[in-house]
């Protein structure tokens, strides 16, 4: 490459052996060596050979002898020095071609070395990739070898001539300041490598190459800047290839900058090799901080960073794509995020040969819905759970799809098991609701069957049952409704009753007077009767024996005769007439008025003398063989409440426990008077330890007219007068609690709130 | 004067059995069917201290009818008998001494606790200066 150039260069001309000028060259020798003195006849013998010696001799004798002698002596020993020197010159001539002659033969060797060398050198210039080329002192090419033409396709006569930037005109338009510095190095006449340019002329019609080029100045002997040498190289195949490698680059740059998830890559420590824009908005700095290997690792929250390392190196490890589900991340803002992350191991040369490849995506939101959408299902699913109705979601074509807890529990099986099944198979009583579910869908508007009966163990069940249509995009189905209103039933029917006896209170308090006055007539006048024919009043003596007639014979003949029976008879009729009137009175409303602070010791006390004089029990039962418990609460004392109507409840209560024993015939009869306090509530409790009730008696306990008793012995009114009383009339509760033998426990609630009242 | 026992009611039998009764058990009554006849009695000059008022007469109300006797004859005492369910003594008979307990309501099973409350009032009344 540094070769020389000039390889027809002119050879330096052979020098050619002559005789004469060896002669000549040993003359000068010789004389050189006699005496300067010799050498100066000699001089004047050449200089002037017409003057002596050779004339002389010719003419020789004719001149004078001693002359002659004189003259010969002289020339003779010239002659003997002339042959030695001659001699002596041969010699020297010997010598001397014999190192000619060596040193042609070097020359020659010389001479071959570097025709071999220069056709070495022209062969590798014409085999080589590149050209060489030539600027003279102004920097104008002045020679470009034919593989510049044959690589470029660019004639070398047009570039002769021209500067380097002239030849790039193009290039040296877009990037000045290279081309300064290009120039400054030439003007400087220093060596430089791998310049790379364009050649593109403005206006010229060729495509533009890129070359790339070095040189060094070159000097002459004398040190002066000739120009530059050197090579040229065309690098347009791998510059395009390079350019569009690198476009590439930066089109795939752009796309996962593009998208939003964290994508990045780092090594087995930690360090990223790869991130990009979101990753380094999600740390806060720039991509080119984050793939600085001066980045701090410790960066985030400690255990996160532990975390996802520890997964990086599983990865690793395992070389296999994982993906990480859930993973979080504290962004430099300190909100934490919820990612999804795809971690793919790749071989990076120079990053201990093992990375990984990570793709996340932040599933914040998502999560949050997710999250959100669970919470939401778990709360409509307590929302439909707390239903006291049976609510069964079903298919257009009946199979179940959502049970509540309730449905669960009245088919006795669990949502999980139920799904999938025919509900009329679940629910067999719901059969014949599949039309209306049909129909429901069809229509798209609920139906209802109320009051649909049921038989519950035995017991006659009622139930309204709605089925409403799904009304969901795509999703078909019904929602059938249960609600047993059982209950409600009976309530509605009592009240109802109630309604009854209110009408009849009312009737009965407009038309009181005008019974009781007649009422009183009856017992007034069987009182005055029985007094007047009995024996204990003087009066009576005094009369009848006016009249002659003997009162104890009157008596025993009323005896007789059953008029005294009969009379009692209508007392005792007007006094279950005047009972009755009086229990229908209490159906009507009474007025606050009545209402006072009650001690309920008091109370409960009186009830009990009450109880114990009662004429009816004192006939038949005899009150005292029961035995009486008091269980009163000292946190209780005044209840707010219409005494009379609350002793009338407890004497009922009492009543009804001592006949209840007393038809049983309990063994040891006994009555529990309890007292408690009770949120909001005064309780009042009459237990006893008779026969009990059955279920369904409870469930009618109340019910006007409703008795167990025998005819006769009950007006049947008690304890609904009782429930009336306390219910409507003192807005409390009273509520009982049985099983067949094991006694009975009704319990009045008043509210206490009156209490503040007072 | 021995103590006469006023008795105003209109229902004839409830009248005369509680008069019949009273009578029995040794007292001396006067009984009328309205409130107007038994004052016209009382101007004649009888004195009673106790009387058995009814609620619903025929002239008036018993209250008022009781209100009139006390203006006229302060010593007089009363006790109401009454078939009206619904009565509650006003807060003016209240005050002049009455309370719930002189309240007797029809029907009356047994008159004996009515004769022994009037025997009681009309003892108390002979006992005042």
């Amino acid at each position: 490459m540094f070769m020389l150039r000039r390889p027809r260069s002119p050879r330096p001309p052979p020098r050619r052996w002559s005789p004469v000028s060896a002669l000549g060259r040993g003359i000068r020798f010789k004389a050189s060596i006699v005496s300067p003195l010799l050498l100066a006849e000699m001089r004047v013998a050449r200089a002037g050979s017409d003057v002596f010696g050779w004339d002389y001799l010719v003419r020789g004798p004719a001149e004078k002898v001693n002359y002659t002698v004189l003259v010969l002596i002289p020339l003779i020993l010239l002659v003997v020095v002339a042959l030695f020197w001659c001699w002596l010159q041969r010699q020297e001539a010997l010598h001397r071609s014999r190192q000619l002659q060596r040193e042609l033969n070097e020359r020659q060797r010389v001479e071959e070395a570097l025709r071999e060398s220069e056709a070495r050198f022209r062969d590798v210039t014409e085999a080589a990739s590149d050209w060489i080329w030539e600027m003279d002192e102004h920097l104008r090419f002045t020679y470009l070898s034919e593989r510049f033409e044959a690589l470029t396709g660019i004639d070398t006569r047009s570039v002769l001539g021209l500067t380097r930037w002239e030849l790039a005109g193009v290039d040296f338009g877009a990037n000045p300041q290279k081309w300064r510095k290009h120039r400054e190095t030439l003007e400087g006449h220093l060596p430089f490598r791998d310049f790379i340019y364009q050649t593109l002329l403005i206006g010229g019609q060729s495509t533009g190459r890129y070359l790339k080029v070095s040189g060094k100045p070159v000097h002459d002997e004398r040190g002066r800047f000739r120009g530059y040498r050197g090579t040229g190289t065309d690098i347009t195949e791998q510059a395009k290839a390079e350019e569009a490698l690198y476009q590439s680059e930066l089109r795939l740059r752009r796309i996962i900058d593009l998208v939003p998830h964290m994508i990045f890559a780092r090594d087995r420590r930690g360090h990223f090799l790869l991130a990009n824009r979101a990753t380094a908005a999600a740390y806060g700095t720039t991509i080119e901080a984050l793939v600085d290997p001066s980045y701090p690792l410790s960066h985030g929250v400690p255990e996160e960073i532990e975390q996802r390392l520890a997964d990086d190196l599983a990865v690793i490890g395992d070389w296999e794509s994982r993906l990480i589900p859930e993973e979080v991340f504290t962004d430099h803002a300190g909100r934490v995020r919820t990612l999804q992350t795809m971690k793919i191991p790749f071989s990076e040369p120079g990053a201990n040969g093992a990375a990984v490849l990570s793709v996340a995506i932040d599933i914040t939101e998502q999560k949050q819905a997710k999250e959100e959408v669970a919470r939401m299902r778990l709360y409509l699913k307590n929302i439909i759970d707390s239903m006291p109705s049976v609510l069964i979601g079903v298919d257009p074509w009946g199979y179940i799809t959502v049970l509540n807890q309730p449905a669960e529990q009245t088919g006795g099986i669990s949502w999980e098991m139920a799904q999938g099944r025919f509900f009329g198979d679940v629910f067999p009583q719901l059969e014949g609701q599949f039309e209306q579910v049909q129909q429901a869908i069809r229509q798209g508007c609920p139906i209802k069957t109320p009051r649909m009966t049921f038989e519950v163990e035995g017991e006659l069940h009622y139930a309204d049952v709605m089925v409403y249509p799904l009304m969901a995009d795509h999703v078909s189905g019904a929602v059938i409704r249960i609600d047993d209103v059982t209950a409600r039933v009976r309530i509605e029917s009592m009240m109802v009753q109630t309604e009854k006896m209110l009408s009849v209170g009312g009737l009965a308090a407009g038309m009181a007077h005008e019974i009781n006055n007649p009422l009183g007539a009856i017992l007034q006048g069987s009182q005055n009767i029985l007094r007047r024919i009995g024996p204990g009043l003087a009066q009576n003596h005094a009369a009848a024996k006016a009249l002659g007639v003997d009162l104890t014979q009157l008596n025993r003949y009323l005896q007789e005769r059953g008029v005294l029976r009969l009379l009692e008879g209508i007392r005792e009729a007007g006094v279950r007439a005047a009972k009755i009137v009086a229990d229908m009175l209490s159906f009507s409303r009474r007025s606050e008025a009545l209402f006072a602070l009650v001690d309920v010791e008091d109370m409960m006390e009186t009830v009990l003398r009450l109880a114990a004089s009662d004429y009816d029990l004192k006939k038949k039962y005899d009150f005292k063989r029961i035995s009486i418990e008091r269980a009163y609460d000292p946190a209780l004392r005044a209840v707010y409440c219409d005494k009379t109507e609350i002793e009338q409840v407890l004497l009922n209560l009492l009543k009804n426990a001592a006949q209840a024993m007393a038809e049983a015939e309990t063994p040891v009869p006994r009555i529990v008077l309890r007292t408690a306090r009770e949120p909001g509530y005064a309780v009042l409790e009459v237990i006893d330890n008779g026969p009990g009730m059955e279920e369904k008696t409870l469930k009618r306990i109340f019910e006007p007219f409703f008795t167990t008793k025998d005819v006769g012995v009950g007006t049947g009114l008690g304890l609904s007068v009782s429930y009336f009383i306390v219910t409507e009339q003192h807005n409390g509760r009273l509520s009982v609690a049985s099983k067949p033998g094991q006694g009975t426990c009704f319990s009045i609630r008043l509210p206490l709130v009156r209490e503040k009242l007072s | 004067m021995t103590g006469w026992v006023l008795i105003v009611d209109d229902e004839e039998m409830i009248r005369e059995n509680l008069k019949a009764y009273l009578e029995d058990e040794g007292m001396g009554v006067a009984a009328f069917e309205s409130a107007t006849l038994a004052l016209s009695w009382l101007r004649g000059g009888a004195r009673c201290p106790v009387c058995v008022m009814d609620m619903r007469l025929p002239d008036m109300d018993g209250n008022t009818a009781i209100r009139i006797l006390h203006d006229l004859y302060p010593e007089m005492d009363f006790l109401i008998h009454t078939g009206s369910s619904s009565y509650s003594l006003p807060e003016d008979l209240r005050a002049m001494g009455l309370d719930d307990s002189r309240v007797y309501r029809k029907p009356l099973e047994d008159m004996a606790p009515l004769a022994a409350a009037v025997r009681a009032l009309a003892a108390a009344r002979e006992v005042r200066p």
